[in-house]
């Protein structure tokens, strides 16, 4: 309509409404099923690793790859703020690591995965190639340490699993439910200092089973050995 | 503080919307927060003015957040219930310690909710 006198002569009103329907996280979404795909062509499984900073990721990936290096062909992709300090630790154990930094995002998102799963696939050595060229068993991507951001951004991963060590307190699943409510597993690190940090592993349990009845619950010490064999049982029954 | 980068992927879907439909501003913008997306309202809006300067087409949008009610299932009968408004428990959202209306269950488990979608726009 005339912005002088109102009238409807100018015809120039082409206001008009769009209905979109679009899940803002489309377009991450749509690169997290690629990463899927790209990760089953090379053969293996990708598990998504959440925890805040200092729960004992990169530890738990050192045992496991200790436990599992020498059956199982893995690969870890390391999302970290700065430095490539996990990526060292991992391939100190003689394990091909991407080290992917954020430079200040709190959480990995689906187009920086890619990017990490193509410089995996290019440091797989032509000995664990297989005939139809699977290169590896097991992806692990370790994401930035925080229990909040990554809980939003899909990466293509096959199951998620979120660790909480002892010192950070049993309440942490009531504290932080959308990252428990995606998981499908829920790991209790560094149980060797129950004795010393006023942590009840019902608590914790019962919440996080109230938030996501079929999560699945373990215990451990990676250090001492505690609980750990459940946890590599579980990896290779979703390998095999 | 995942929101401003969300903000910045709403901000980019707005300018490529605009140009498919030939569109020089869009002025409203309505997005649904689902109740369980682990989105901060404010934080979001707050990010969504301060990118939405940047460029011509979105300079005047106008962001309006809907809100769902939160859904929950009674882990005892099955039964599904919708928590009214106002009864929202804010810091335990995800496990209802409202009873279940029709067995009068304490154990209710939040449903669905994560979703965080582009609903409508207003263009010219």
């Amino acid at each position: 309509m005339c912005d002088v006198c109102g009238c409807q002569l100018t015809g120039t009103s082409n206001k008009r409404l769009v209905e979109v329907n679009q899940s803002l996280l489309e377009a991450n979404d749509r690169q997290g099923d690629a990463n899927r795909t790209h990760i089953e062509r090379m053969g293996a499984v990708a598990i998504n690793l959440i925890s805040s900073p200092g729960a004992g990721k990169t530890t738990l990936l050192e045992h496991t790859i200790d436990a599992l290096g020498s059956e199982l062909r893995i690969g870890v992709v390391e999302g970290d703020i700065e430095t490539e300090r996990d990526a060292d630790r991992i391939r100190a154990k003689g394990v091909a690591a991407v080290q992917l930094t954020t430079g200040g995002a709190c959480h990995l998102d689906a187009p920086l995965v890619h990017k990490g799963l193509h410089a995996l696939e290019d440091q797989a050595n032509s000995k664990q190639e297989t005939a139809e060229g699977k290169k590896y068993d097991l992806i692990f991507i370790e994401n930035v340490g925080n229990l909040v951001c990554p809980a939003t951004f899909y990466l293509g991963e096959h199951k998620r699993v979120i660790l909480v060590s002892v010192p950070e307190g049993s309440d942490k699943p009531a504290k932080y439910p959308t990252t428990f409510r995606g998981a499908d597993l829920f790991v209790i690190t560094k149980t060797d200092l129950l004795d010393y940090f006023d942590f009840s592993l019902d608590e914790a349990d019962k919440e996080a089973g109230r938030i996501q009845p079929e999560l699945e619950i373990m215990h451990l010490s990676a250090t001492t050995g505690d609980g750990f064999s459940a946890w590599i049982d579980w990896l290779k029954k979703l390998v095999a | 503080m995942h929101e401003l980068s969300l903000a910045q992927g709403l901000i980019d879907q707005l300018l490529a919307l605009a140009d498919k439909h030939q569109a020089e501003k869009i002025t409203k913008v309505t997005v649904i927060v689902g109740p369980f997306s682990g989105i901060v309202t404010d934080s979001f809006s707050f990010g969504f003015d301060a990118l939405k300067q940047e460029q011509n087409p979105t300079k005047e949008s106008v962001l309006v957040l809907e809100t769902p009610p939160p859904e929950y299932t009674c882990l005892q009968c099955g039964n599904c219930f919708t928590s009214p408004a106002g009864q929202v428990q804010k810091p335990r959202p995800f496990s209802s310690t409202l009873p279940c209306p029709d067995c009068g269950g304490a154990h209710c488990t939040a449903k669905g909710g994560d979703e965080l979608i582009l609903k409508q726009l207003e263009m010219e």
